[in-house]
């Protein structure tokens, strides 16, 4: 294995070179930073480089393995940690000017578990601000671009973590999904985005967007990876009130797909753009082949998801984002003379303009006299959604539907901000329904752009649709790495 | 359901303590004009109301006992002013 390939191994294999003795980890940090340095610049996928971290980490880890001691599940795997989750000592910016000098005084429960099996931590990637985008435009510092087409948009929010893997500066990154924004960026970036059940990973440490679907995944070039890094990540933890009670669970795999029922809820997805759709139809044949059953399922109540999200999700946002006052932490606007204006300037100088539209559309749901109207009714449509889903896992054991309405799209090509909200068409139903989902590569658009297909399972049944989407991966072989990330070409 | 004018986005800019400017008053109040418009699909959602949920949880609760947390300085390190181990703002009760 030459060190110039090291980065188009896969995490799991990089790692056993390394447990082997055939690589050092310090070979390892070395060759992604230099990637990262001599690629990034055209891609802006990284906030900051942790680079004397990730050589420290690595010195440990030759050092550990010299001796003979254990070596975790992913040892000396680089990994890129999305930039609203903390690392102690690290800023962590959430891409806004709010936090821009805001250093971490403690780890996430998640970078601590990835910590723990020996990974190591590269960098922190750039986002939406706040997680709050489709497209990863809105970042305040500067936008991410898509690496198989710099002209086009990695998706969001976690962009920077998906372009990352996608152009294998990292193996594994770390995102959060709070309406799809690990597996819309993964989809429009050819690679595997995993959002777990709600309540699987602990989001302790997690800049909060909307608590109530909030999600902490895995980006991987692969379906394996992404089942090693759950295997790290799936753990209980005390400091997270809504993370569930349960033991760490295996992940096993294999090529050939258990009986299985697969659910399409064609009504629901009628008007699909005629790339997706061929697409898809080539996917749910791929599933026929490997011995599925596919029935039709009634989804219908899924068309008011946006609704419902942008209303439950701004709600949650606008509560969530109060504890950015310039009080405690962050930046204070130097010109404000009295506590009212250091709140009001100080969010107004630090929030982009996207933050401040949820913020605002939050609080207007929220407020006196349109509760009903809004909020309330948003929890009575997010309860029917819930039970459409419940109704249809007695009828099939997964769902299957497209990640997004399209390929990567271009930068600034979307002003619409409903036109923008529709991209996650397909994201939103997973969350507010708490349901573990997965985007799997399957196959290019005319223009040779990435699409994906996701996998739904119910509720705490996340080992099943990593299971059904490696067995749809071994079948199909869509996942590969994007030309220059393979020496072909320069971005 | 409600027409979104100017006067409401002064109220919500109250209300969220969030200056804007002009530019951006513009641009968040036809924005959330057109959001507004499509959420109103909500209502021919015409299902009986069921109750209000969130995904089942688990919620626990943690003991009711007092656990270490971040001293001081750490604290304060990420304030943007501070004086005598405390954060400092402005005086908010004014001279009689």
């Amino acid at each position: 294995m030459t060190k110039k390939a090291l980065h188009l191994l896969s995490a799991s294999d990089l790692s056993a070179l390394f447990s082997q003795g055939d690589v050092s980890a310090r070979e390892i940090a070395s060759h992604f930073l230099e990637r990262i340095r001599s690629l990034d610049a055209s891609l802006g996928t990284f906030l900051s480089v942790l680079e004397p971290r990730a050589l420290k980490k690595a010195e440990e880890l030759d050092k550990k393995r010299k001796e003979g001691k254990p070596l975790g599940k992913l040892a000396a795997v680089p990994i890129a940690i999305k930039d609203n989750m903390h690392i102690e000592g690290e800023l962590t910016t959430c891409a806004s000017r709010f936090l821009t000098n805001y250093r971490a005084p403690f780890s996430a429960t998640a970078v601590r578990l990835l910590e723990e099996a020996d990974a190591l931590l590269i960098g922190k990637t750039n986002l939406d601000e706040f997680a709050m985008g489709s497209s990863n435009e809105s970042s305040a510092f500067f936008p991410v671009r898509n690496p198989w087409d710099l002209s086009k948009v990695p998706g969001g929010s976690s962009g920077g973590s998906a372009a990352a893997v996608s152009a294998r500066l990292s193996l594994l990154a770390t995102g959060s999904d709070t309406g799809g924004s690990i597996r819309q960026p993964a989809g429009l970036t050819g690679i595997v985005g995993f959002k777990p059940s709600y309540g699987r990973v602990s989001r302790y440490g997690l800049v909060a967007f909307g608590s109530s679907l909030d999600q902490i995944g895995p980006f991987a070039t692969c379906v394996k990876d992404a089942a090693l890094a759950m295997e790290v990540l799936g753990a209980p933890c005390e400091k997270d009130a809504t993370s569930l009670p349960l033991p760490k669970e295996p992940y096993p795999l294999s090529p050939s797909l258990e009986p299985m029922t697969i659910g399409v809820p064609y009504d629901f997805l009628k008007n699909l753009n005629p790339a997706v759709r061929e697409n898809f139809d080539a996917a749910i044949d791929a599933f026929r082949e490997l011995g599925a059953s596919i029935v039709e399922v009634d989804l219908d109540v899924l068309r008011y998801s946006i609704a419902t999200y942008y209303i439950l999700a701004t709600a949650e946002a606008s509560t969530n984002l109060a504890r950015f006052d310039g009080i405690r932490f962050g930046v204070r606007a130097k010109e404000a003379k009295t506590l009212e204006e250091i709140y009001s300037l100080s969010r107004g100088q630090g929030f982009g303009k996207e933050v401040k539209k949820r913020i605002l559309l939050g609080t207007y749901v929220l407020s006196a006299g349109y509760k009903d109207a809004y909020y309330k009714k948003a929890q009575e449509v997010r309860s029917a959604i819930q039970g459409a889903f419940d109704a249809s896992f007695k009828t099939c054991d997964a769902l299957l539907m497209p990640v997004a309405p399209s390929g990567a799209f271009a930068h600034s090509s979307i002003h619409d901000p409903v036109e923008m909200y529709l991209q996650d068409i397909f994201t939103i139903p997973a969350n507010l329904a708490g349901l573990p989902a997965i985007s799997v590569p399957s196959g290019f658009d005319a223009e040779g752009l990435p699409l994906g297909i996701q996998i739904l399972g119910p509720r705490f049944h996340d080992v099943r649709v990593m299971q059904a989407a490696y067995a749809y991966e071994q079948k199909t072989q869509h996942a590969k790495a994007p030309p220059f990330a393979q020496g072909e070409k320069s971005p | 359901m409600a027409e979104f004018t100017k006067e409401t986005l002064e109220h919500l800019k109250r209300l969220a303590r969030i200056d804007c400017s002009l530019e951006e008053e513009q641009e968040v109040l036809s924005s959330l004009q057109k959001v507004l418009s499509y959420m109103e699909q909500l209502a021919s959602f015409a299902e009986p109301a069921a109750k209000d949920v969130l995904p089942e949880s688990g919620v626990r609760l943690r003991p009711d006992c007092i656990e270490a947390s971040f001293s001081r300085d750490a604290f304060l390190a990420n304030a943007p002013d501070h004086v005598g181990g405390m954060v400092r703002i402005p005086p908010v009760l004014k001279e009689l």
